[in-house]
């Protein structure tokens, strides 16, 4: 495969025509969008509008921290 | 004196008592005891989700459910019983109770996230998209719903959305490395490589481990024609031992295909 993707390089940026749509193609495979956070979690009986519910928190936190996304 | 503090604990951890009975009518008792029912089923379901026995936490929730409680009680088992499904790999099962629980409490704003979640996961997008648009106009400011709709934006081709949202997330949080290289991608896929280039600048030079936005960064400064500084960032990549394996593979072949010229 490394040859493959080796030679699909050489043909791309050093002579610029055939298996440019193939290296658009892992390329594009490589720059995907970063993972979906996780869930936040599970909220008790007294439901979602009480002072320490902290998913509803979260979820409207201005924060990325207090939002609980991933850390990088 | 320790065993008293851990009796004491203990003690702490049982649930709120409920009211004790103060009539003999039998549609009372049977609605008591039934919202005792529900109580206690909520701290058993909880306690299983915290150890991740999700199984057993869903069982809880469905036999809530199954009580029909009233609200927030009804929405919220909806919510913890999706999160159960979704751990046990059930997504249309989790999304279907976590639309259920917006539907009965509209403003249900964690509910909205982690469907959104959940929809990504299951390749909704059309669905992820209509509840990102809703939590984004009951929260405009929440960074999860700015940060969600992005993602959905980006993932669904709409790069206007996703530039938007992402760079409204950014001017509250300028130093979140993931949203920097969400944005540089949806700058990559409008071909605005000069603010594809900075903002992949900035996420590396945030998060220095961060392979993949390096790669992008490599990938850009390559459409631009920088090709010796494309190839450090490859480089780099290929040399990191902590990268993805067939990330670091695709950086090795781009780094010596750029040294072979």
């Amino acid at each position: 495969m490394l040859a493959a993707v080796l030679a699909v390089c050489t043909l791309t940026f050093e002579r610029g025509y055939a298996g440019a749509q193939s290296l658009e193609a892992m390329l594009d495979g490589a720059l995907q969008p970063s993972a979906a956070p996780s869930l936040l979690g599970p909220i008790t009986e007294a439901g979602r509008v009480g002072w320490a519910c902290k998913p509803e928190q979260a979820a409207a936190a201005n924060s990325w921290q207090n939002a609980e996304l991933p850390r990088p | 004196m320790f065993a008293a503090c851990g009796s004491f604990a203990r003690a702490q951890m049982y649930p709120h008592a409920t009211p004790a009975p103060r009539t003999t009518s039998v549609p009372e008792l049977r609605a008591l005891a039934t919202g005792r029912e529900v109580v206690e089923r909520f701290h058993l379901g909880i306690a299983a989700e915290q150890r991740a026995d999700w199984p057993a936490a869903a069982a809880e929730f469905e036999r809530i459910i199954a009580l029909d409680p009233g609200e927030p009680q009804n929405s919220t088992a909806r919510y913890d019983l999706g999160i159960a499904y979704a751990n046990m790999r059930r997504l249309d099962d989790a999304a279907r109770q976590l639309q259920s629980a917006i539907a009965r409490d509209p403003g249900f704003l964690a509910a909205m996230a982690n469907l959104i979640a959940v929809d990504l996961s299951r390749g909704d997008l059309r669905d992820a998209r209509a509840v990102a648009d809703r939590f984004v106009a009951a929260a405009p400011d929440s960074a999860r719903a700015l940060y969600e709709r992005g993602l959905v934006a980006l993932r669904s081709g709409d790069m206007v959305t996703a530039r938007n949202d992402f760079g409204q997330f950014l001017q509250a949080n300028p130093k979140y490395a993931y949203a920097h290289y969400n944005l540089g991608l949806a700058q990559t896929k409008t071909s605005d490589y000069a603010s594809a280039e900075r903002e992949f600048q900035l996420a590396v030079d945030l998060a220095p481990q961060y392979s993949r936005a390096r790669f992008a960064l490599g990938t850009v400064l390559l459409r631009e024609g920088k090709r010796a500084q494309a190839r450090a960032a490859f480089a780099t990549v290929a040399g990191d031992s902590a990268t993805d394996p067939a990330l670091r593979n695709l950086a090795v072949a781009m780094r010596d295909a750029i040294k072979s010229r």
